[in-house]
């Protein structure tokens, strides 16, 4: 355990203080350091107490519940293919208040009870179509399904978007994951839903580890597979509903980080989330400060970023020899 | 050793199909399959003639294919050969290119879901298509960027996944990602892009027979006229792959090469749609399941398909021109709208997603 | 079931020369062959017996130009099997793998179908030869009556008997069948087995896998014992089995009797040998 725990640590620090250190503006790391440190000018003060440090926490939050939310996926749908972003839970939270603001209400006034159900209801809707059964699932058919599911999601968004002049405006900032820009406030509607959803994914570690053996076998050894699964749901939706409220869909990182805990711990999905919780932020901020970094003094959007650094890790997952359907 | 046989025995050809033959040469055409083909093919040609009636200017429908061919009155002739047969041809080229497209890929993966929206070409020429018009500035048509961005997504992924895999599985997960990562560069774009710039790069992120250009049409139609008989020959040879491959092996069929070629038609086809007229999503989803829920689990039937892709994309664009005239509705977002519906439907009802 | 008179069969047919040459098979970095040399006697029933992992199967599959030798070769009339045309190979070879696998709702006359794959051609898609190689195989395979029904609705018995009915509609001289009664039960194997023994006897090379010592015995004119991807013992089974070969090969102590039905060995296992025993020398027979 020490193993993974540590290393995942000093990389978490490093990216904290990287995430404070470095920005796309004219605050460079000494600057900030000194406010660090206590001191420092009235601008870097600014920078970093008003703008990286609530952006820093958001995006620390991000990365917890989006890390949480992919390993909890993967064991409830038994396949390290499956990811909120690809499966469509991402992209049924952004539909659900894509929908609400246009049906009337404001961009402030949806708060992210509305982002959980979509993602409740997109969850429900991928593992549903992929037919769960026993083990011996086509893992590629659940790929293909939240493939299907979020291409239908986007594109309902879209839809809307085109029809409805105003809400397009309102909702830019729902339709691409960023941390940019956000502030506190944020961070406080959304914690509630957040530490819920750590709590039961917590909770359900255990019963949703055994269910790697398969349905029957799980059963004979006295757990519950249908009550795991429906409180995994449950934890993924409060965790990528409440992370789409703050940041908009960030997808991939529910795929990277569950991978990277794996590699360091081992398949056991108590000690991936441990290693999940730190590894998940830290990914996010890596993340988050190469976007700052790669076209200054202008910024790419964090799902610019999750999604190429996904792509390979996608690859690597399906090359590697645990998926003998590839 | 081959039994000594009578010479003149009958060749009755099994159950359900028809022989054609002549000369020591044979043809095995399902007949259900030729059924169901022959009806879509007439109901193609009835939106066709429905498609060029309706517009601003209305004629009658049995003046419009007669127009078509040049007979008939001076102005009917030119509104419908200038104006609307274009369209309505690109509309069936399309539709036909993205059935074949659809059906090679699902029987391929033996999912109903494989397409190849899935795979990263939508995005791919997208993002290429997009680049052309915000981004970098090239004298190459944005027609010719999306051809080359599908084949690019394709060739990357075909590279990254290291081959198609069973079934042609890894080819289509590792097409999702590369999808994935080419649509964050198009979003990227797009979101960087002045306001006039992005709403000309509009129409290449939803898929519209809006004035396309000729030269991208006239490819496709080579394309199809090349690819739609190399496909038939393909769907008898993937209804074998249907069998466990140690068996088909043993049978004399070169398994990993029929995927790839199945996978390089089915690129080719899509990409060189896309090319013509953007990204039309879940075309190649539906238009297969309608040609097989008419052509019987049999046969792989690529001309249905074909058809039935016309049949869609053509409906679509008289639905996209008339329900919310004068506004005409891109064809990309009705094969959306009434599609994603369908699609939902289909991934909650059907109980196996296996092709027979 | 008397037993199979092999002594006055009708004369091998030329052109069934299968044997391999110092073949090495393996997957990567692992070697499942080593250096194997059998030539498979034409005309005759071979049956290929051997712990789990001895690479018979994987042998098998080398013998169908399933597997590419890493190096060696297998050679058909000489000439090695990688130089052939697949369907070429498909003319001459047969093979019925383990787990074969068909989709829902096949019928029996649709696999037999499949069978003639190797004889087609993109224009020649259906000749009076196919029409009668699928009607004798399904005559041969006792399947006519069964032969509109889909696969899933048959018996264990009889939906091994289509997957031989349509290897023998491929009309191969050499036919290799993996394991074709493993899963099956005494009555459902003795159908097969039955079935098998005529493509013999009407003439074809056979190569079966077994896992069953004495079925093996019983069925095959020619016994090959493998070990750890090479050879123990080749030869009729009443000169090759003997209980040194069964402790040798399966780690089990045995008694070898004669069947009094059909004359072959019969092995009745006495114990299991634990490992420590195993290196010292096997008792005599």
């Amino acid at each position: 355990m020490r193993r993974g725990v540590l290393p995942s640590l000093a990389v978490l620090a490093v990216a904290v203080l990287a995430s404070l250190a470095f920005g796309a503006g004219d605050v460079g790391p000494l600057r900030a350091v000194a406010v660090v440190l206590g001191g420092g000018d009235d601008d870097a003060r600014f920078a970093v107490l008003e703008l990286r440090v609530p952006r820093t926490l958001v995006a620390v939050a991000v990365g917890l519940a989006l890390g949480l939310a992919g390993a909890v996926l993967q064991a409830a749908a038994r396949n390290p293919l499956a990811e909120p972003g690809l499966l469509g839970v991402s992209a049924g939270a952004s539909f659900a208040v894509v929908i609400t603001i246009a049906a009337g209400a404001s961009a402030a006034s949806v708060g992210p009870a509305v982002a959980v159900l979509g993602a409740a209801a997109g969850c429900l809707l991928a593992l549903g179509a992929a037919r769960l059964r026993g083990t011996g699932d086509d893992p590629i058919r659940l790929v293909l399904a939240g493939a299907a599911l979020s291409g239908l999601l986007s594109a309902g968004t879209s839809v809307v978007l085109l029809l409805d002049q105003r809400t397009a405006d309102e909702v830019r900032f729902w339709t691409v994951g960023s941390v940019a820009g956000r502030d506190l406030g944020t961070l406080g509607e959304v914690g509630p839903v957040l530490a819920a959803g750590v709590v039961i994914a917590w909770l359900v570690a255990r019963p949703l580890s055994a269910l790697a053996l398969g349905d029957s076998t799980a059963r004979s050894l006295g757990h519950r597979p249908a009550r795991a699964r429906a409180l995994g749901v449950a934890a993924v939706a409060l965790l990528v509903g409440g992370s789409v409220a703050a940041a908009g869909p960030i997808a991939f990182v529910g795929l990277v980080v569950p991978f990277l805990a794996r590699a360091l711990v081992g398949p056991d999905l108590r000690r991936v989330l441990t290693v999940c919780l730190l590894l998940g932020p830290a990914v996010v901020l890596v993340a988050d400060v190469a976007s700052r970094l790669l076209v200054r003094p202008y910024e790419m959007p964090l799902g610019v970023i999750t999604a190429l650094i996904g792509a390979p890790v996608l690859v690597a997952v399906v090359r590697s020899s645990r998926m003998p359907a590839l | 050793m081959t039994a000594t046989r009578p010479a003149t025995a009958p060749a009755t050809p099994p159950p359900g199909t028809w022989r054609v033959a002549a000369g020591g040469r044979s043809v095995l055409v399902d007949r259900r399959a030729a059924l169901a083909a022959t009806v879509l093919g007439v109901l193609v040609l009835l939106v066709v003639a429905v498609s060029l009636a309706i517009g601003t200017a209305r004629l009658s429908v049995l003046d419009t294919l007669p127009a078509a061919f040049g007979t008939g009155e001076t102005r009917d002739v030119l509104l419908v050969q200038k104006l609307r047969l274009p369209r309505v041809v690109a509309g069936v080229l399309v539709g036909g290119a993205l059935g074949i497209s659809g059906v090679l890929l699902q029987t391929l993966a033996r999912n109903r879901l494989a397409t190849p929206d899935t795979v990263g070409l939508n995005d791919g020429a997208t993002a290429f298509a997009v680049a052309s018009i915000v981004a970098v500035s090239t004298s190459l048509a944005p027609s010719a960027l999306a051809l080359v961005g599908a084949a690019t997504a394709a060739a990357l992924t075909l590279g990254l996944a290291g081959g198609a895999g069973q079934r042609g599985y890894r080819f289509l997960v590792v097409g999702l990602g590369v999808g994935a990562a080419l649509g964050a560069l198009t979003q990227l774009m797009l979101a960087r892009a002045p306001i006039d710039a992005a709403n000309q790069a509009f129409p290449w992120t939803v898929g519209s027979l809006n004035a396309r250009a000729p030269l991208a049409i006239a490819l496709l139609a080579a394309g199809l006229a090349v690819a739609l008989p190399v496909a038939v020959v393909l769907g008898r040879q993937l209804r074998m792959l249907r069998l466990a491959d140690a068996v088909v092996v043993g049978l004399g069929l070169r398994v990993a090469r029929v995927r790839i070629a199945v996978i390089g038609v089915a690129v080719v086809t899509a990409g060189l749609a896309i090319a013509a007229a953007g990204p039309l999503g879940l075309v190649a989803l539906i238009a297969p399941e309608m040609a097989r829920k008419a052509a019987g689990p049999r046969s792989v039937a690529v001309v249905g398909s074909a058809l039935a892709g016309a049949l869609v994309v053509l409906l679509a664009d008289l639905l996209g021109r008339t329900v919310a005239a004068p506004l005409e509705l891109p064809v990309g977002i009705v094969t959306a709208v009434v599609g994603g519906p369908y699609l939902l439907w289909l991934l909650l009802t059907t109980r196996t997603r296996r092709i027979p | 079931m008397t037993s199979p008179d092999r002594t006055t069969g009708p004369d091998p047919t030329p052109g069934a020369d299968l044997r391999t040459e110092q073949l090495n098979l393996g997957y990567g970095e692992a070697r499942v062959v080593h250096a194997l040399d059998v030539a498979l006697p034409a005309g005759r029933v071979t049956a290929v017996v051997g712990p789990n992992g001895c690479g018979k199967s994987t042998l098998l599959g080398a013998l169908a130009r399933l597997h590419t030798p890493q190096s060696g070769a297998v050679l058909l009339d000489g000439r090695a099997l990688a130089t052939l045309r697949p369907r070429d190979v498909a003319r001459r070879i047969g093979l019925l793998p383990q787990d074969a696998d068909a989709p829902d709702g096949l019928t029996v006359r649709d696999l037999v179908r499949y069978g003639r794959h190797p004889h087609q051609g993109l224009l020649r898609q259906w000749s009076p030869e196919d029409a009668a190689a699928v009607s004798q195989a399904l005559a041969a395979a006792d399947l006519h009556d069964l032969a509109d029904r889909p696969l899933d609705t048959l018996s264990g018995g009889q939906r091994q008997r289509a997957w031989i009915a349509m290897v023998v509609a491929q009309e191969t001289d050499v036919v290799l069948l993996d394991e074709p009664t493993s899963a099956l039960d005494l009555g459902h194997q003795l159908e097969v087995l039955e079935l098998v023994h005529d493509l013999a006897r009407a003439g074809r090379t056979v190569v079966l896998v077994l896992h069953e010592l004495s079925t093996a015995c019983r069925y095959a004119d020619h016994l090959v014992a493998m070990l750890d991807g090479r050879i123990l013992a080749e030869g009729a089974p009443v000169d090759v089995v003997t209980p040194a070969l069964v402790r040798e090969l399966y780690g089990v102590e045995a008694v070898v009797l004669t069947d009094p039905v059909a004359g072959t060995p019969v092995v009745c296992p006495i114990r299991r040998v634990p490992a420590a025993e195993r290196t010292r020398q096997p008792a005599p027979a």
